[in-house]
């Protein structure tokens, strides 16, 4: 059983994460540790287990990335080595602008403003490959799942680059 | 976790950041990026006519071990011939800086580096 299975959800990218975390809490009660207070060991351990992979599946689904990532491996694209390093110039080129538009903001004049410049510059580039992922994996042939593939490799560079974003605003907040 | 006494050198006093003209026909040069850790590196090589590295520059947003690999191969590939510093491997820049099993990743992306800018000045030099 997959993990949209699991929560009886379409295989789809795109998901109601409303009913998801309902269902997600529904299934969850099913193995809550009370319900097996007086079970034997044996059946206390495997609800246990059970409950674990249920929080897997939710974690996965939850996030769009991973629920990408999921998707795409079920369908058996072969995802690239985490290790393996990207070479898109351009894309890398981009990436290292938008590095230095964020080192930038301390030392700007007006920091929220550039803070917030950042922010909607970065919110506007992931969302374009995000929907371009999006459309891509509905297609599903394996051109389009390999285009998925890469603009999700894409889009882990945004997730990092929010990240940073997240821990300046926390240290400009300290300051 | 600890970074090694070489690689807190390094990214404390990293050696040669900068950036050269990627449009020079002299200049090589090289991004590679990790998707797993969101790091990207710039690495950039002045090439002479009898295939010399004259003068390398980088530039790495990344982690400790990252900085410490690109900025130890821009040390090394200097005065080397490019077909030299091609044979630059990942074990010998992880050696050098004692990284850990978990940073190996950030050396093998200094040596993709270094191969992606060789790629560059190869395919610059065929036009």
């Amino acid at each position: 059983m997959n993990y949209f299975q699991l929560f009886n959800i379409e295989v789809s990218f795109d998901v109601d994460l409303q009913q998801l975390s309902l269902n997600y809490q529904t299934l969850q009660k099913t193995v809550h540790p009370d319900k097996f207070a007086h079970a034997s060991e044996q059946e206390q351990r495997i609800a246990v287990q059970k409950s674990a992979h249920i929080n897997d599946a939710y974690q996965t689904l939850k996030n769009p990335l991973q629920r990408a990532q999921y998707i795409l491996v079920q369908r058996g694209v072969a995802m690239p080595n985490e290790q393996h390093s990207f070479q898109d110039t351009s894309f890398l080129m981009r990436q290292m602008d938008l590095r230095e538009m964020l080192e930038d903001v301390r030392h700007s004049g007006d920091v929220d403003a550039a803070l917030l410049e950042v922010q909607s510059v970065l919110s506007t580039e992931y969302l374009q490959l995000s929907q371009l992922m999006r459309t891509q994996l509905s297609e599903n042939n394996a051109a389009s799942n390999s285009a998925a593939c890469d603009n999700l490799r894409k889009l882990k560079f945004y997730q990092k680059l929010n990240v940073e974003v997240d821990r300046l605003e926390d240290s400009l907040l300290d300051d | 976790m600890a970074y090694s006494e070489k690689v807190l050198d390094h990214y404390e006093n990293p050696r040669n950041v900068g950036s050269m003209d990627k449009n020079d026909p002299s200049v090589a040069t090289g991004m590679v990026g990790a998707p797993a850790c969101g790091d990207v590196m710039k690495l950039q090589l002045r090439i002479s006519e009898d295939g010399i590295i004259e003068d390398a520059k980088f530039k790495t947003y990344g982690c400790g071990s990252a900085i410490a690999s690109s900025s130890l191969v821009t040390e090394w590939v200097k005065g080397k011939s490019i077909e030299e510093a091609g044979q630059i491997k990942n074990t010998a820049i992880a050696e050098e800086l004692a990284l850990p099993p978990v940073k190996i990743h950030c050396s093998i992306l200094a040596e993709d580096a270094i191969k992606a800018a060789i790629e560059d000045y190869k395919s610059k030099q065929s036009k």
